[in-house]
């Protein structure tokens, strides 16, 4: 075998991962929030090194009653960013 | 005791055990919940043995309603709640 391999269709889940290397993937994390960013490295953990990342914080916003008042977004951009797996809920590559 | 003797009568229908109804789920519309009332539902591309799943065509709905779509996604298996089939398998 020559060269890594890259599958072609996907016969497990993490194919789907290994496809949306070097793309650009959205990623859904534990504590309601967001990353977009370009994937680079990934395991089995679903540890993540992404680049070029935008982070979106949900908050919401409770009054002293304890009624929600809304949703506020936060966001913030990094350079580079490794991932721990046990955060990771969902990733999707982007809509092709 | 002699009445201990009897068996208890078997289930009258059994659809197989649930790595079987897992394998027939592949490829069929399914609804997948993760925590906080949220749903995934779309085509069930794979599963492995974490429970990681792979679909297509994916919805995302929080408590019914339909709040984002991803063309592919992936779940990991620890989130899964439950994985229910939205089509006759």
């Amino acid at each position: 075998m020559d060269g890594p391999d890259i599958p072609t269709s996907v016969n497990e889940p993490l194919d789907l991962v290994k496809l949306s290397l070097s793309e650009r993937v959205f990623v859904k994390l534990r504590g309601d929030r967001t990353l977009q960013g370009v994937l680079h490295a990934y395991d089995a953990h679903m540890n993540l090194v992404l680049s070029e990342v935008e982070e979106t914080v949900s908050i919401i916003d409770v009054s002293e009653d304890g009624v929600a008042q809304g949703v506020r977004t936060a966001k913030r951009n990094m350079d580079m960013l490794f991932v721990r797996g046990d955060a990771v809920i969902m990733i999707a590559p982007p809509s092709s | 005791m002699s009445d201990n003797a009897a068996a208890p009568a078997p289930p009258a229908e059994t659809s197989g055990s649930p790595a079987e109804f897992l394998k027939n789920v592949v490829g069929k519309e399914v609804k997948v919940r993760i925590g906080q009332g949220i749903d995934y539902q779309g085509n069930l591309s794979c599963l492995d043995g974490y429970m990681n799943v792979a679909m297509e065509n994916t919805k995302e709905m929080v408590d019914g309603k339909v709040t984002a779509s991803f063309g592919d996604a992936f779940i990991r298996g620890n989130n899964v709640l439950y994985i229910s089939a939205m089509e006759d398998i």
